[in-house]
């Protein structure tokens, strides 16, 4: 079932395609997962998904936005709050791995392209990225990837995670400076 | 590049490889398997909570029905330990014989236990009429 063209014309595509889920088209559930699963997929990887789970985070993550979208009020874009919402899924998931005793693993990023021994020192920083990362309180570090990686704005970021743009800026700044300190 | 930028460019590399390497159009494809999966686990996880609900009030609500019926009353037991003489504190010598006088008339005067030595009522004191009533009492 689809809602007739004209009444979602003039709504941006995502809040289209939410509406359109809502009707029960999963053709439309479809194209949002298509629209935001890679830079869910970095998202997740960059705040320490393990490799190997990060599909399977991915899929959990959109299974509980669709189930939850009813809760969406547009008080950010739909892709930030996706974001939100793996924070979440991935948190749950390394409390499940602590309970099972096993270590939260890093997702070794490396760049395949490019000079040889750039690439390697370009490892190397990402690593200590990665690891620094997991270091930071997880307001900074959620912070700071929805800022660097992300690249949204301090107004969309407070949104997105109840709190002021003001405080969202300390929590960046605090975390830059720290992870600096981890990547000399 | 100062350290900030560095950083920034850093960030913005991490989980490239993660991303390039996803499935979209099957990670697509799951998640609607599965969304298509969640309205019938639903509705039988909101059937069997139900059960457990209606269940639960039969015990809770069964329970106490039979520890009432099984139990005498707290009003009954108070009851039992109540004297009726006790009542008949405030009253005179005289209002206690008319009582005595009528009780007598109503069970027949061969059960009233009147004190060794006494054949009147109206031969005894007041404590002497309490103790009768009591008596009467069991």
């Amino acid at each position: 079932m689809s809602l007739p063209q004209a009444a979602t014309a003039d709504l941006p595509r995502d809040a289209a395609l939410i509406l359109a889920w809502q009707a029960g088209d999963e053709q439309a559930a479809a194209e949002l997962v298509g629209r935001h699963a890679r830079p869910l997929a970095r998202f997740l990887a960059g705040a320490g998904a393990p490799e190997g789970d990060v599909d399977d985070l991915v899929q959990e993550t959109f299974i509980r936005a669709f189930r939850s979208v009813d809760r969406f009020r547009g008080q950010c874009q739909f892709r930030t709050w996706l974001l939100t919402i793996g924070a979440n899924v991935l948190r749950d998931f390394g409390r499940r791995a602590a309970r099972r005793k096993m270590l939260p693993l890093d997702d070794g990023v490396r760049d395949a392209t490019g000079d040889p021994h750039e690439h390697a020192e370009a490892s190397e920083a990402e690593a200590l990225l990665a690891a620094g990362l997991q270091q930071l309180p997880r307001l900074q570090r959620e912070v700071f990837l929805l800022r660097a990686q992300q690249g949204l704005e301090y107004e969309e970021i407070a949104a997105a995670l109840a709190t002021t743009p003001g405080a969202a800026r300390v929590h960046y700044h605090h975390a830059v400076r720290r992870l600096k300190e981890v990547v000399k | 590049m100062d350290g900030d930028a560095r950083i920034e460019s850093l960030a913005k590399r991490l989980g490239n490889e993660a991303a390039a390497r996803l499935d979209v159009d099957a990670t697509a494809r799951k998640v609607v398997e599965r969304l298509r999966e969640q309205p019938a686990r639903r509705a039988l996880w909101i059937h069997q909570t139900w059960l457990r609900i209606a269940a639960s009030l039969v015990i809770v609500v069964g329970g106490a029905v039979a520890i009432r019926h099984g139990q005498p009353a707290r009003t009954d037991r108070a009851h039992d330990a109540h004297f009726v003489a006790d009542d008949l504190r405030d009253l005179s010598t005289d209002e206690l014989r008319d009582v005595l006088a009528g009780f007598d008339e109503m069970v027949g005067s061969s059960t009233v236990a009147v004190p060794e030595g006494s054949t009147d009522l109206r031969e005894l004191d007041a404590h002497q009429l309490r103790a009768v009533l009591r008596s009467l009492e069991g």
